[in-house]
């Protein structure tokens, strides 16, 4: 909903004309998803921490890395997974070049759970702070640049007609080194934060 | 020397706000970065002094000597003392 | 294999006492070292063919530029020292490098920017170096604010150096992103420092001066500040108490 939202500021502030939304559509729709990732985000930890569930899952059997990985799947399913879906719709409505919506779909899904899995960290680090929606920003957004990078760029190399396999291996990889380490990163924070 | 006099020097061949800003940017860069902590350095040894001169006459108030006021914050020690 | 070196480390009051016989060297190194290069390089280094008498920007940009890009590897180091064997001082480090790297970062963004001006034509260029610099800027700003907003000392230490090892991580995937993508959107931007250093001596000799002094800078800088830090933390022991009395 807050994607559809952001991604309908941006013609209204830039330009209607089709021609300019074709050129920045692909980040227009990155810079989206970012921020609404960022912003489903403060809610990860929030509410276990404040009834206290989460000191209980902590203490419970199961390693901390597989509790975390679940809460970050959860939260993919719920604001990552509708970004990926509505977004040929909404690239339609900015005018997105034809020939490149399955490589954006293809991107988007690689990139959004590595959004979810970085900023995971950064909401572990402040779960315990009353004001911290500024902190979480500046410590996840500069973090999320490089998936940002390879989103874009692998659309608009496939606009020029550049062999795909390279790019996609790249986010590929991202996805995969997201996936092992930052659950780690983050269960460590939490450790920190909720003694 | 690249200069025959000290117009030529402080013109920097058309240059002057350029060169003589960063040099004058690294300048107050470094002297805030050394003075900064000297500074403060003086005024953590007064601040300590006084603490522990307060808690030589009473130990029974030893409480505030946990505080973690920063030397920054003195005003209101300065009007108990 | 003998470890009492390293132990040594994790103790605030001896390392206060070294860094106190040290300091006054380290000064004078870097006061030296600092007025050989200025004057140097304002007065007697020849002008560039190109950039004319702005080259002497160069002289303050790249150490400051070359120091920048330290700031987070050192921290990271030093946060996973703290975090594996719980040495204060390392923590102490981390606390104290984040405002200073700041700085640096700044000052190099600004004299690069004002550099820019003339080589580029504008203040402001997506270059990839000044991209990945202004990045870790706001990175190196993120570790500042949680450790104020995070007012537990203990808790914000490790919270501080955790984030420290993960954004030392994520700014050499940031540098290398970055530059990937400076390459694909601005083939024109063929600036190389390499250019510049192939001069011969009168123009790399005092370029060293510089980048002497200001790592020393960079390290009296750190100690003062670690010092500073080490006597609020220390406040309870008997030796502050001893120094204070004598001071």
């Amino acid at each position: 909903m807050f994607f559809v939202l952001v991604a309908t500021l941006f013609p209204i502030g830039i330009s209607p004309e089709p021609e300019v939304l074709g050129e920045i559509s692909a980040g227009v729709l990155w810079i989206s998803a970012l921020l609404a990732s960022l912003l489903a985000m403060d809610n990860l930890f929030r509410a276990d921490f404040e009834d206290g569930s989460l000191e209980l899952l902590m203490l419970s059997p199961h390693p901390l890395y597989f509790l975390v990985l679940a809460k970050n799947v959860a939260h993919w399913l719920v604001s990552g997974l509708p970004v990926v879906l509505v977004s040929p719709l909404i690239a339609y409505m900015l005018n997105f070049p034809e020939g490149a919506y399955s490589t954006l779909v293809l991107t988007l899904l690689l990139g959004t759970p590595v959004l979810s899995l970085l900023g995971s960290i950064g909401v572990a680090l402040t779960v315990g702070l009353g004001s911290r929606g500024l902190i979480l920003a500046v410590i996840t957004l500069p973090m999320s640049v490089p998936v940002l990078i390879a989103g874009t760029l692998t659309v608009s190399q496939t606009l020029e007609g550049a062999s795909l396999s390279g790019y996609l291996a790249i986010m590929g990889a991202m996805l995969v080194a997201a996936f092992t380490l930052a659950p780690l990163a983050s269960a460590a924070a939490l450790r920190i934060s909720v003694n | 020397m690249q200069f025959s006099n000290f117009q030529e020097f402080i013109e920097m061949g058309g240059y002057a706000f350029n060169v003589w800003s960063v040099y004058g940017m690294f300048l107050i860069f470094l002297t805030v970065n050394l003075y900064g902590p000297l500074r403060k350095n003086r005024l953590i040894i007064r601040d300590l002094k006084r603490r522990y001169a307060l808690n030589a006459q009473a130990p029974a108030t030893s409480s505030d000597f946990d505080s973690q006021s920063s030397p920054g914050s003195e005003t209101i020690e300065e009007e108990r003392a | 294999m003998d470890w009492t070196w390293f132990h040594k480390w994790g103790s605030p009051k001896w390392f206060y006492e070294l860094s106190g016989k040290w300091l006054p060297w380290l000064v004078g190194a870097m006061v030296t070292c600092l007025l050989i290069g200025v004057i140097w390089a304002l007065l007697f280094v020849p002008q560039d063919y190109q950039q004319g008498l702005t080259n002497r920007i160069f002289y303050v940009h790249v150490p400051v530029a070359s120091i920048s890009l330290a700031f987070f590897p050192l921290m990271a180091i030093a946060g996973t020292i703290f975090l594996v064997w719980r040495m204060k001082l390392a923590d102490v480090v981390v606390k104290v490098a984040a405002p200073l790297g700041a700085w640096f970062t700044a000052l190099a963004l600004a004299s690069g920017s004002i550099w820019g001006v003339d080589t580029w034509g504008t203040w402001w260029v997506w270059d990839g170096r000044l991209t990945s610099l202004l990045l870790q800027f706001f990175l190196l700003l993120g570790v500042v604010s949680l450790r104020t907003a995070l007012e537990d000392s203990e808790g914000a230490a490790r919270a501080c150096a955790l984030l420290s090892i993960v954004g030392g991580i994520n700014v050499v995937v940031i540098k290398y992103s970055v530059d990937w993508w400076n390459t694909l959107h601005q083939p024109s931007s063929n600036f190389t420092l390499a250019t510049d250093q192939a001069n011969g001596p009168e123009i790399w000799v005092p370029l060293i001066f510089m980048i002497v002094a200001v790592y020393l800078f960079f390290a009296i800088s750190l100690i003062l500040s670690t010092r500073n830090e080490i006597l609020q933390r220390e406040k309870r022991a008997q030796w502050v108490i001893d120094l204070v009395a004598k001071s």
